[in-house]
């Protein structure tokens, strides 16, 4: 190969390059009037779609009902709010990018987490680079709060909220209970959720004979329940996604696998868990960070667990839960600092977020350090009779913890 | 004990993987395409036995028939009009078309069906049998016994009838089989519907068990590679114990190393084999 | 008049930071990665004949490599080389191992290697996070230098790519390549060592895609198993070197160039279905496209649009 056709290959080459950078420098700008847009990444396809679906529905269902009362108060003028959505099909990297692409071509106010620990720590690099208040409404492991990020704000409380109330209740209910299996899918909330039980677990005493991991995917499961059957413990620990969740279960029953005890994380708060599990459900026991059961009253646009619930109802036909109140108050969150605030400037929105001591119709929020909220008492509950019923706080129970899962 | 009920769930599972790779093994062999559509068809077969469940109250394990009728004309038609043109190109050429293909299918399958995972939920389920304190549920058997019972009934008709013939001997030499009058591109075609059907037949099967998702069909496909690798390519009898082989290390793999690993030991034996004994483990010889 | 025309395509690369967002510069950047991973396969696929779909493999590894030793305290720029350095011996090992494989079934080992890789670094969590994804320490550089950073980083890794890429051409190594894809029992017979020559292009392959990957995952600064290991990126390099022309040094990146001009068309407007248009695309590529965008003959094309 001469050397003037080496010059013409990598002439054509980079020619293409300078013509694509120049005609891409043309990028859109965007009109604002009055308007507060809050950037919203999520997977609307992909195997995460059915929690991103949940996600939208909640910023929906805020951004209507603010809107409807009148707006974002911003010092003297109202504002409306604008949700942008960018679907980043389950893809973490995409998450990241679209969080850039958000904040920098979109030109967004605010920005919501995308779904989940894994993508919302990753993306939260993104925000912290660019001083951007972030509220995730989906993150719970501790491990995204670790960076000494400044911006960015969770709404759930950390892992070992939800493991350690309910080792208490079945430690002092359910004397029987000696040895703990623990099968966690390898991802990153189930298995750092399925490390605190473990440490729950020792803590109290509880000898745990069994901890394995299974991948992203896995179909079958018979290996390992086979295992299990064999230590056969008192109780049983399922972590993973709703989907994980409900072939476990299934195959639990194939292989006839039991226990006075099962809990699993996170599935069976929602409906769409009772319904594919049918009465295998019973007697599951579970925890969340919310449930429609409880009874808050709140500065917020929607005034009470009561109404927000009604509401819900009102425009999706069923019962909200965990997830999309989380992102609903994720939203209210950002309209109680911005009012607070007087401002749009993201630095005095983001010192308020983070002295904030508000009631709202989720629970009382107060961030701690990381940012991550630290004034909620998740709720323990079991599916009875089909239902989920709140076991725990006291405050809200509404049945006793039933042991025995067939 | 705990050793028995192992590889009695390996057994089990190893049938139904039997079914998944012999359609996957048989194109390989004959037209020597990796169709990466064949994950995508099982998946098909499954939405039609959970459709045909839902609409109609079909029981999944009589809408086979049905899933296998419409894989053999979605199959028949992909071939004919595309792949076909391909047939004789090297491997990139091949692999790269069915993988588009693929990603085209699997989109409109997200598209029109959600990624969500659906699951035939029986009235009635079939109970769970016990015997001398193995569990086996029932499903998994009927399942197996079906795929099983499929499988052998691709064998006898490769082996009995004259399309069979046909088949096995364009496999065995292209060229020899044109000069012996065999109409090869019509085989191909037959032999890639054929595929189709098996694919659609294990996904009815597979709806009874496993979740529905878009999403399943590359893990399937990973698996129906590793088959045919164990089993030799082409080969029926390799398929079914490539198949069995398959289930019952993924079982005792979980066992010894973790259910996290039961995947990367089926990919690892693959390489391992691909080094030492590519023809698989009844040595039959496939093509490059 | 062509040497000019060079210039300016330089001096615009080099400038189009100043002007351009974040988000274009980022795209950019990908760009050149793109074009990194392209060329590099090129080597072993383009030129040698053997459908690699390892890319993926050495790019995880590669950025798993810089990752942990940077967690451990090594420094960014040594880390990279670490990165590359590791994915080039894999390359060794795993080339003397599949590179006696032919065909398919080298596709297969070569496809299975990435998603082994991707097990092995989930399971060891203590050391890689496992399934909870790596996090990389955040540069003291604020957020617009650090883009222009990475862009320009990226634009010399793919310039050592491109410069490597003539060098074997020119070279008796390039010639070997040619001989061993055409029929490589007869390039042995004129005394072209087949497996060195095969080994050494696959290493080729590798040490430009861990270099990438280490970037890749310092630019980020959180990486999970899934996402580094992704088939896709051993797919996507493989249509951009088809789309362009197999075995050229211009195609490549012109493959490169398009794929992501398209992917970016796709993925803004067809929100739902852009994996079903790439699809699409793909198949049309096969079948009506096989030589690439480069075997157009664009002369004649305009000929025939200026008479019809």
């Amino acid at each position: 190969m001469t050397r003037s056709s080496v010059k013409k290959c990598l002439g054509k080459g980079l020619v293409f390059l300078a013509v694509f950078l120049l005609v891409a420098s043309l990028s859109t700008g965007q009109a604002a009037e009055r308007v507060i847009t809050i950037g919203a990444p999520l997977p609307l396809t992909g195997p995460l779609s059915p929690e991103g679906q949940k996600q939208a529905q909640g910023y929906d269902l805020w951004a209507e009902t603010a809107n409807k009362a009148g707006g974002v108060k911003v010092a003297t003028e109202h504002y409306k709010v604008k949700i942008v959505y960018n679907d980043y099909q389950s893809n973490t990297p995409r998450a990241v990018q679209l969080a850039e692409k958000l904040i920098t071509e979109d030109k967004v106010n605010f920005t919501f987490s995308p779904f989940g620990s894994g993508a919302t720590k990753a993306a939260s690099g993104v925000s912290e680079k660019y001083g951007m208040p972030t509220i995730a409404a989906t993150a719970s492991s501790e491990e995204v709060y670790n960076q000494g990020y400044k911006y960015l704000f969770g709404t759930f409380t950390p892992n070992p909220t939800l493991t350690e109330p309910l080792s208490d209740i079945v430690k002092e209910k359910v004397p029987a209970v000696k040895k703990v299996a623990i099968l966690a899918r390898n991802d990153l909330f189930p298995l750092a959720i399925a490390q605190c039980m473990d440490a729950s677990a020792k803590k109290r005493g509880f000898n745990v004979v069994f901890f394995e991991k299974y991948a992203i995917g896995t179909m079958d499961h018979a290996s390992a329940l086979t295992q299990i059957r064999g230590a056969q413990p008192e109780w049983i620990f399922a972590t993973g996604y709703i989907n994980d969740l409900i072939l476990i279960r299934k195959q639990m029953g194939d292989l006839k696998v039991s226990a006075p005890v099962v809990t699993m994380i996170a599935g069976p708060a929602y409906k769409e868990f009772v319904d594919a599990a049918g009465p295998l459900a019973e007697n599951i026991t579970s925890a969340s960070w919310w449930h429609p059961a409880v009874r808050y009253k709140g500065e917020d646009v929607f005034g009470s667990t009561e109404n927000y619930n009604k509401l819900f109802r009102e425009k999706y036909g069923i019962i909200p839960d965990y997830a999309q109140a989380s992102a609903s108050v994720a939203g209210c969150l950002f309209q109680i600092a911005i009012e607070k605030a007087g401002t749009l400037d993201r630095k005095k929105v983001r010192d308020t977020l983070a002295s904030m001591n508000v009631m709202t119709f989720w629970g009382p929020v107060r961030f701690g350090e990381t940012g991550q909220i630290i004034s909620l008492k998740p709720p323990v509950f079991q599916i009875q009779k089909g239902t989920q019923v709140v076991i725990f706080p006291p405050e809200i129970a509404q049945a006793n913890l039933l042991v025995g899962v067939k | 004990m705990l050793y028995l009920q192992i590889l009695v769930n390996g057994i089990v599972l190893g049938g139904l993987y039997a079914c998944i790779a012999v359609g996957f093994s048989l194109v390989w062999g004959v037209l020597n395409v990796i169709n990466i559509l064949h994950g995508t068809f099982i998946v098909i077969g499954s939405y039609t036995a959970y459709f045909a469940y839902i609409k109609l109250g079909i029981h999944p394990l009589l809408s086979i028939p049905i899933a296998a009728a419409i894989l053999f004309l979605l199959a028949y038609a992909f071939q004919s009009g595309m792949i076909n043109k391909v047939v004789a190109a090297p491997v990139l050429t091949t692999l790269t078309l069915t993988f588009g293909l693929d990603l085209f299918v699997n989109n409109l399958l997200i598209v029109a069906f959600k990624a969500d995972y659906r699951k035939v939920i029986l009235e009635h389920p079939l109970g769970v049998l016990t015997l001398a304190g193995i569990t086996i549920p029932e499903d998994k058997l009927a399942a197996m016994g079906l795929a099983l019972l499929l499988t052998g009934l691709l064998f006898w008709v490769l082996d009995a009838s004259r399309v069979g013939r046909a088949i096995v001997a364009v496999r065995m030499d292209r060229e020899a089989a044109a000069l012996m009058g065999v109409k090869v591109k019509k085989i191909y075609a037959l032999t890639f519907a054929i595929g189709g059907v098996m694919a659609g037949a294990a996904g009815s099967l597979i709806s009874l068990i496993y979740p529905i998702s878009p999403l399943n069909s590359l893990p399937f496909l990973g698996k129906a590679f590793v088959i045919c690798v164990l089993g030799g390519l082409g080969s029926v009898p390799g398929a079914m114990l490539g198949g069995l082989t398959l289930g019952v290390l993924e079982s005792f793999g979980a066992l010894a190393f973790g259910p996290e690993h039961a995947v990367t030991l089926s990919f690892i034996t693959l390489i391992l084999f691909l080094l030492f004994r590519p023809t698989g483990i009844m040595g039959k010889r496939g093509y490059e | 008049m062509k040497r000019n025309l060079l210039l300016l395509a330089l001096i615009g690369i080099l400038l189009a930071p100043m002007v351009a967002n974040n988000y274009m510069i980022r795209l950019a950047t990908i760009m050149m990665l793109y074009c990194v991973l392209a060329l590099s396969w090129n080597f072993i696929g383009g030129l040698t004949g053997y459908p690699s779909f390892a890319t993926a493999a050495f790019f995880g590894l590669g950025a798993y490599a810089g990752a942990v030793c940077q967690g451990q305290g090594v420094p960014m720029y040594l880390a990279w080389i670490l990165g590359a350095l590791m994915a080039a011996i894999f390359a060794t090992g795993l080339g003397l191992a599949i590179l006696r494989l032919r065909g398919h079934y080298f596709a297969i080992a070569s496809l299975v290697v990435a998603d082994v890789l991707r097990e092995i670094v989930n399971s060891t969590t203590n050391l890689t996070g496992g399934g909870m994804g790596f996090n990389l320490p955040i540069l003291k550089l604020e957020v617009d230098a650090q883009a222009k950073l990475f862009y320009y980083l990226m634009f010399v890794l793919a310039l050592l790519t491109v410069a490597t890429a003539v060098l074997v051409d020119r070279h008796r190594l390039g010639f070997g390549l040619r001989c061993i894809k055409q029929n490589e029992d007869a390039a042995n017979m004129i005394g072209v060592n087949a497996t060195i020559y095969k080994t050494v292009a696959f290493i080729l392959s590798a040490v430009f895609v861990g270099w990438a990957g280490a970037f890749y995952a310092s630019w980020v600064n959180y990486i999970e198993p899934g996402d580094v290991f992704d088939v896709l990126y051993s797919v996507k390099p493989i249509v951009m070197v088809l789309l362009g022309r197999a075995g050229t040094i211009s195609g490549p990146i012109i493959g490169a160039i398009v794929f992501l001009l398209m992917e970016e068309l796709v993925w803004r407007n067809f929100l739902t279905f852009h994996a079903g248009v790439l699809g699409l695309i793909v198949v049309a590529l096969i079948l009506y496209l096989p030589d690439g965008v480069l075997a157009l003959n664009f002369r004649r094309l305009v000929a025939w649009r200026k008479n019809g």
